[in-house]
């Protein structure tokens, strides 16, 4: 039952992108065609549960203990760069096809604001117990982990939903003035406004 | 000053802090060392060398993913040097003696479209649709009675890196001053109308028409028949005719403009 109310929140209700407006760099920029949005966004799941996997036991084990929690940030930002670096250098060795796959994309992600997002939202208990209708101190690792695995799904649901209609709007006759950009920031708009129906029912 | 520093900020908690952060940092760095020491792969040397003598331009012209793509796909003896438009001759050199192969510099080229039909030559039927030449030419192969002409919806255009393609009269024309010569152009025409010619060239074929004479004469008024006065009266014999077109082969060609003169059609053109 929680799995499910996590997916909901995570995928359709605080969709990292079109609701929380995180991440909206690669969400606008590498959004123009399918095959790429769709690398971007796997490789940004991956990143994002893998990031929970290590930032929630390294707050609640080290930070928290030692009451440092002020330190989140950096240190967040210390993993993530971390492990976007390994799990770089791991691909390129063990699989070269995977790696040309994600491309330049992996290296981007370092400095995704979505991935340190969910990182600083995995760890506020209180808030993510509401999100998803659990007892604050029932919070546990593997929540976090999903939390981090569901919200990646939802960034994948949101970049190739805008890729698939940038294709689209690629081929229609566009009013020059709207070309481009300025139709990508409408069409973000309406899925944004699409989306935040979900918040509503 | 001093004291009320010390009563606000325990000096000892800051070293602790920094060393706790420091600590973890020291294990990330090592965690990194040693996983680039197990996932170490060789790197290809020659790729990176070619890849410091290519223009960087990352046009995509040669077809493949940007310079450093183009270099890999070089040095593993996939991929044409003289694919690149971008670089110039005296590079090329230097990465054909990393290749170890021969080079001949190639000689400067520019692109021409090989059609001047566009409004002179008659449609089959009334075009509305998506402004793009592929899109179009999956109708019946276009809305141009010939079967060779250009469609005149500019996928070219979009395509050009240096902005030098203009649609004119149904048309798409090349400004030679702001051509590239990255081939781009030449990979996105469906209809294969575009060339590189040598950009000493003095005069080019506008015309591709595989249709045959008559058909020519029904829907083109600026269309290749095929008649062959241009190689018959070329002083040079440097005009071949090959399946009803003339070729032109520009190291014989001096640019006396005969042909230009003698064409019926006025589908040889002065470049």
């Amino acid at each position: 039952m929680e799995i499910i109310m996590i997916l909901v929140s995570a995928v359709f209700i605080n969709n990292f992108v079109v609701v929380q407006f995180l991440g909206i760099c690669p969400f606008l920029g590498v959004s123009k065609d399918f095959k790429s949005a769709l690398g971007m966004g796997l490789a940004v799941t991956f990143v994002m549960t893998l990031t929970c996997l290590i930032t929630y036991p390294i707050y609640t084990y080290i930070l928290v203990p030692l009451k440092i929690e002020y330190m989140e940030i950096i240190v967040f930002i210390f993993v993530i760069a971390a492990i976007v670096q390994m799990i770089e250098m791991a691909l390129k060795k063990y699989s070269p096809t995977l790696y040309n796959a994600m491309g330049i994309y992996l290296p981007l992600i370092t400095t995704n604001c979505a991935v340190l997002g969910v990182a600083e939202l995995v760890i506020d208990s209180a808030q993510i117990a509401a999100l998803i209708g659990i007892e604050a101190t029932a919070m546990n690792m593997g929540y976090a982990v999903l939390y981090g695995l569901f919200a990646g799904l939802g960034f994948t649901l949101a970049i190739v939903l805008m890729s698939g209609l940038r294709e689209k709007i690629n081929r229609l006759p566009i009013n020059k003035h709207l070309k481009g950009f300025p139709i990508a920031m409408i069409a973000a708009c309406f899925i944004a406004m699409a989306f935040y129906v979900f918040g509503l029912v | 000053m001093n004291n009320l520093l010390s009563q606000t900020l325990q000096i000892n908690d800051v070293l602790i802090v920094v060393g706790i952060v420091a600590a973890l940092a020291v294990i990330f760095a090592v965690l990194i060392v040693a996983v680039s020491k197990i996932c170490a792969v060789q790197e290809d040397e020659k790729a990176k060398a070619i890849s410091e003598h290519l223009a960087g331009a990352n046009c995509g012209g040669c077809g493949y993913a940007g310079c450093a793509d183009y270099a890999k796909a070089l040095s593993e003896g996939k991929a044409d040097l003289c694919a690149c438009g971008a670089t110039d001759n005296e590079a090329k050199e230097e990465i054909a003696k990393i290749l170890g192969i021969p080079f001949s510099a190639s000689v400067k080229t520019v692109a021409v479209v090989k059609c001047a039909g566009g409004d002179k030559c008659k449609d089959k039927y009334d075009y509305v649709g998506n402004h793009d030449c592929i899109y179009q030419n999956t109708f019946m192969g276009g809305k141009k009675l010939c079967s060779d002409g250009c469609l005149g919806e500019g996928s070219c255009v979009s395509v050009c890196v240096g902005n030098g393609i203009k649609v004119v009269d149904g048309v798409a024309v090349i400004d030679k001053t702001l051509c590239e010569s990255c081939g781009a152009c030449i990979r996105k025409c469906p209809k294969n109308l575009i060339e590189l010619i040598p950009s000493t060239a003095k005069v080019y074929v506008a015309c591709s028409t595989k249709c045959r004479g008559k058909d020519v004469m029904a829907a083109c008024s600026v269309g290749c028949i095929g008649c062959g006065l241009c190689a018959k009266n070329c002083p040079e014999n440097a005009i071949t005719m090959v399946n009803n077109l003339p070729v032109i082969d520009y190291e014989k060609c001096s640019g006396c403009l005969t042909c230009v003169s003698k064409c019926p059609r006025k589908c040889i053109k002065e470049f």
